[in-house]
């Protein structure tokens, strides 16, 4: 039966899909849930709902100090989901978007993570809250698969705005910041905290919606690696 | 300068050489394959008007708005610089009757411009008539009705018109000219009745292909005028505004009337200018760049906006004036009908081009970059900031690492000098020795190290535990960070 009405000779979805004959129901057959993007180590994805990196929510991350394999935590996802839409075909958002980091991003470190750096946007404000705008612009553009963001220090109507931001944009959204704004409240949907223990970095997660907080055993994954 | 001596053994040459062969046997040297199909040479008129009067400094912009003019009566019209005006008329003598050039002639008359015009079936020799026209004594004052225009339809009276112009009609360059003179040539005629051969060797095959376009033996293409449009429309203030947020208000019709012209002429453009006049000050301008063409209202209000919002007003502003760049043609990205993603602007998405220059509006255009990965061994040379952003997937980033070692995330903008730090060595060393060629070579040893006690580098905030990147040189031995891994 399907072979009356399948265009010939066709080799990828992309064919039929480019097909006039076949309408796409897209929006009917979505799923109203947010993708999860695995963080690439079973022992933290088992602790978050999902099982990864909730996408369209603000994640804050506070830190002991950098260098602490904070960015390694978040690399996996990226190229993933990098990987995924130049797969996947149009109409996702590839961009990864860095503002104000606190060294310069280091390409040949990035390229051979397997991250593609013809998508990927650094942005230097002068200040913190130009960044602050920044991050908010490219949160709510929907162009950005993912939108990281160091800071000194935040108020909360800014994360409100943040989150907000993220929400509509459907990004994954990380604020960096330092330790010492741990027992502030944050409207983030999942806070964590990076320290440095005895020997190796240790993780915390401060606050898990729909999940359980508590100290996370990275089980020896390499997070120093990058 | 050619000596009284040399001059007559060149004319004596030429004198042996000259051939007695009336113009008709002036064969052309290449075949016409620039001959549009379906429209023979002959069929061509070309009125030229050349306009004595022009200086050449202010000369383009004046001949671009007389072009303007021009195009009510035909449809190509060409600059030739410095000072004249070509215009295809065979079609257009059909739709205004025989007295089209003078018509034409008649309107440099009302611009009280002084022209000498003059038509025939080429380009060239429109042109050198026109010129030779200037050069009689008898020609008209303006003002004065025109003397018997030169017209010539007739192909074969062609080759004898040109004969009686003095060589300095072609306008060639001044060498070219006193080689002819030098030969004793004064004339186009006795240009004419030289040998071909001779000619393309002695004043080169410019000159020969230019008698060729001249006589109608082969066609020249010419670059038509294409008017440069711009949007400009000015909003005067009852009052004078103080503020940016009322100029912004005011800003929004004029975008929504440039949006609309663009609209209407499918064409975008990629800079806008917004001019603020005060009473006193010199006026303001605000720049703005696009990241792409665009016609949308939308963006161009938001990135104007933005623009705004940074400015700040030196004095009250009496009017502004929106003035756009050259218009584009705007490429149409087909939509999908049915596909659920609605396009870009209109739902308050964007696309990556309308974030970065709305980044770029307000932080500064350097502020926003891309970085690409380059083959090159000395970390810091291995890759750099790019402005353009392509989002396309191109070559594959070359790296060049010994055996794979890692490279940190973070580079520092300059390698930090370590002292009394306490290393624990955990991978290397890479020996990275290169560069010898430009003067910025580097020998050393690089590491992934961890630190463990002591004081840390100055400036550099450091974790104890964090992971590295370190080098020694190898002259002096001393050590440094370039890196950390995060």
């Amino acid at each position: 039966m399907a072979k009356t009405w399948m265009p010939r000779d066709v080799s990828t979805l992309a064919d039929i899909l480019a097909d006039a004959r076949v309408w796409r129901l897209k929006d009917a057959s979505a799923a109203p849930t947010r993708p999860v993007w695995s963080t690439g180590c079973s022992s933290l994805d088992a602790r978050l709902p999902g099982g990864g990196w909730p996408t369209a929510s603000l994640i804050e991350v506070l830190l002991g100090d950098i260098g602490l394999g904070e960015v390694q935590l978040f690399l996996p996802a990226l190229v993933e989901c990098q990987r995924r839409v130049s797969q996947g075909g149009g109409g996702e958002a590839p961009w990864l978007v860095w503002i104000a980091p606190p060294h310069e991003p280091y390409a040949p470190a990035l390229a051979q993570q397997g991250i593609e750096l013809e998508r990927f946007l650094v942005v230097q404000p002068a200040s913190a809250t130009e960044a602050l705008w920044a991050a908010e612009q490219a949160l709510g553009s929907g162009v950005c698969a993912a939108v990281f963001l160091w800071l000194k220090g935040t108020d909360d109507r800014w994360l409100r705005r943040l989150k907000l931001a993220a929400e509509a944009g459907g990004a994954l959204g990380v604020l960096f910041r330092p330790e010492r704004h741990r027992f502030e409240s944050s409207p983030a949907s999942l806070r964590l905290l990076m320290t440095q223990g005895e020997h190796e970095a240790r993780l915390d997660l401060l606050k898990v919606q729909g999940g359980r907080p508590g100290p996370v055993d990275l089980g020896g994954t390499p997070l120093g690696a990058a | 300068m050619i000596s009284r001596a040399a001059k007559s053994r060149t004319a004596d040459l030429f004198a042996e050489n000259a051939s007695p062969a009336p113009a008709g046997s002036w064969q052309p040297a290449v075949p016409t394959p620039l001959q549009p199909a379906g429209r023979p040479r002959a069929k061509q008129l070309w009125y030229a008007a050349v306009f004595p009067q022009l200086v050449k400094e202010h000369s383009t912009a004046l001949l671009q708005r007389l072009c303007m003019h021009a195009q009510q009566f035909t449809s190509f019209v060409s600059i030739e610089p410095p000072n004249a005006l070509m215009l295809e008329i065979k079609g257009s003598l059909k739709l205004f009757g025989p007295r089209l050039p003078s018509d034409i002639d008649a309107r440099w008359r009302q611009l009280e411009l002084q022209a000498y015009s003059a038509t025939a079936p080429s380009t060239l020799a429109a042109l050198w008539l026109a010129r030779g026209a200037m050069g009689r004594p008898r020609q008209p004052c303006p003002g004065t009705p025109a003397s018997t225009p030169i017209h010539i339809e007739d192909l074969g009276m062609l080759p004898g018109r040109l004969a009686e112009l003095p060589i300095a009609c072609t306008a060639w360059d001044i060498e070219r000219l006193q080689t002819l003179r030098a030969m004793g040539v004064t004339r186009v005629g006795e240009l004419l009745r030289l040998p071909r051969a001779g000619l393309a060797r002695r004043l080169g095959k410019a000159t020969v292909q230019d008698l060729d376009i001249a006589l109608a033996r082969q066609f020249a293409p010419r670059r038509a005028f294409v008017p440069r449009e711009r949007f400009r429309a000015r909003c005067d203030f009852e009052t004078e505004i103080e503020t940016v947020a009322y100029l912004e208000k005011a800003l929004e019709p004029l975008i929504a009337r440039c949006a609309d012209f663009l609209r209407e002429r499918q064409a975008g453009v990629q800079t806008l200018r917004l001019k603020l006049r005060h009473r006193a000050d010199p006026a303001t301008h605000v720049h703005l760049g696009l990241a792409s063409i665009t016609s949308e209202r939308r963006r161009l209000m938001d990135v104007l906006a933005q623009k705004l919002i940074r400015l700040e007003l030196q004095a009250p502003v009496r009017d502004m004036e929106l003035i756009s760049g050259a218009l584009q043609p705007l490429s149409a990205g087909s939509l999908d009908v049915f596909a659920g993603r609605p396009s870009a602007g209109a739902s308050g998405r964007d696309s990556l081009p309308q974030l970065v220059e709305r980044l770029r509006a307000r932080l500064g255009e350097d502020a926003v970059y891309g970085v690409v990965s380059i083959a090159e061994h000395r970390p810091e040379a291995a890759w750099r900031r790019v402005q353009e952003l392509r989002g396309e997937k191109m070559a594959d980033h070359p790296i060049l690492t010994d055996r794979g070692m890692p490279r940190p995330v973070w580079l520092l903008a300059a390698p930090l000098p370590l002292e009394s730090v306490l290393l624990i060595l955990e991978q290397g060393p890479e020996r990275i020795e290169s560069g010898w060629w430009d003067g910025k070579g580097v020998a050393r040893d690089y590491y992934i190290a961890r630190q463990t006690r002591g004081a840390r580098p100055h400036g550099a905030p450091l974790a104890h535990g964090a992971r590295l990147w370190v080098f020694q040189e190898r002259q002096s031995k001393r050590w440094y960070l370039h890196g950390m891994f995060a």
